[in-house]
C-alpha cells in the first residue's frame, strides 16, 4: 500500500533535503518527542536560529516528518512501499535510505503511542455483594423477600466509579447461567483456533 | 435559614429541589462477600426529587437502625416545631 502525500505535505517535507542528515535525524527525535509529550515551540525557535531559517519552516518540517512517520507506522507499511512512497518526493538516495531507517527504528514506539489513543471503556475493578432479606416496606408488612445487592467497582484511565445494583434470586441465577455459557464459548473449537493463531 | 421562612409554594422560592415522594423498606442483610453470616437490619429510603426544571430523579440510600432512629428524631422535632407555628 502506497502513502498518498498531499501538496502541502510535500511542500513541508521539501525542507528536509536542504539540511544535513544529522539535522534530519534530530528532527526525527523531535518528532517522536512531539508525539510523546506535545509540541515544544522553544525547540523550533532554537533550531530555526541555528539553521538560519524561520521557525515556521522548522515546525512544518518536523510536523511533515511526524505525519509521514505516524501514517506509515499506523498502516504498518512494508519497507518497499515506504521506499516507493518516499520516491515521489524526489529526494537523494541517501536521504531516502535515512528516512527508511528512521521509519524502521521508530515504528514500534510510534505504534505503542498510537495504541494508547483508542477509546477506553470502563473496566472491571471489583465486585462486592450482599444478600438481603426484605422484611417490610411502606406498602406491605410481614414480608420475606430475598434480594442481592451488588456494588460494581469500575475504573477508566485511573478514575474509579461504582454502581449499586439490586436483583432478585431468579434473575441472579439467570445472570450466572449466561456468564457460565459465555465462559463455555472459550472452550469451543472456533475460539480455541482464534486464540492459538493470535499468539 | 431565612429562605425556609418563606411559604414553600411561593413562585420565587429559593428551594431548588422539591421532594415528591418518600418510599421506604426495611430488611436484614444476612450474608456478604466479606462476611458470610450477618444479621444486620437496615432501612432503605428512596426519595423522588424534582429539580427546578421539573426533571425527576430518584435518590436512594440506606441507614442502620441507630442512624435511622437519629433521622427519625429530626422529623419528630420538625413536626413538633410545625405544631407551634
Amino acid at each position: 500500500m502506497l502513502l498518498e502525500l498531499s501538496e502541502e505535505h510535500r511542500e513541508h517535507l521539501g525542507f528536509l533535503p536542504k539540511v544535513d542528515h544529522a539535522v534530519v535525524a534530530e528532527f526525527c527525535r523531535i518528532a517522536v518527542e512531539f508525539l510523546r509529550k506535545g509540541a515544544n515551540p522553544k525547540v523550533y525557535e532554537g533550531a530555526a536560529r541555528v539553521l538560519n531559517v524561520s521557525s515556521n519552516t522548522v515546525q512544518h518540517g518536523v510536523e511533515g516528518l511526524t505525519y509521514l512517520l505516524t501514517e506509515s507506522s499506523k498502516l504498518m507499511i512494508s519497507e518497499l512501499d515506504f521506499q516507493d512512497s518516499v520516491l515521489v518526493l524526489g529526494f537523494s538516495e541517501d536521504l531516502n535510505k535515512l528516512l527508511l531507517q528512521l521509519y524502521l527504528d521508530n515504528r514500534k514506539e510510534i505504534r505503542t503511542i498510537l495504541s494508547e489513543l483508542a477509546p477506553v471503556l470502563p473496566s472491571y475493578h471489583n465486585l462486592e455483594w450482599r444478600l438481603d432479606v426484605q422484611l417490610a416496606s411502606r406498602c406491605l408488612r410481614q414480608q420475606i423477600k430475598p434480594a442481592m445487592t451488588i456494588k460494581l467497582h469500575l475504573s477508566r484511565d485511573g478514575e474509579h466509579s461504582s454502581q449499586v445494583l439490586q436483583t432478585d434470586p431468579p434473575t441472579l441465577l439467570h445472570l450466572i447461567q449466561q456468564l457460565e455459557q459465555a465462559l463455555g464459548e472459550m472452550k469451543t473449537n472456533h475460539c480455541r483456533r482464534i486464540v492459538r493463531n493470535i499468539k | 435559614m431565612e429562605e425556609l421562612c418563606q411559604p414553600p409554594l411561593e413562585a420565587k422560592s429559593e428551594v431548588t429541589n422539591k421532594l415528591l415522594d418518600l418510599q421506604w423498606k426495611m430488611g436484614m442483610a444476612v450474608s456478604s462477600d466479606n462476611c458470610r453470616s450477618l444479621k444486620s437490619p437496615y432501612v432503605a429510603l428512596m426519595l423522588k426529587v424534582a429539580d427546578q426544571s421539573g426533571q425527576i430523579t430518584n435518590k436512594s440510600f440506606e441507614m442502620t437502625i441507630p442512624q435511622f432512629q437519629h433521622f427519625f428524631k429530626q422529623f419528630k422535632e420538625m413536626a413538633a416545631v410545625i405544631e407551634t407555628v
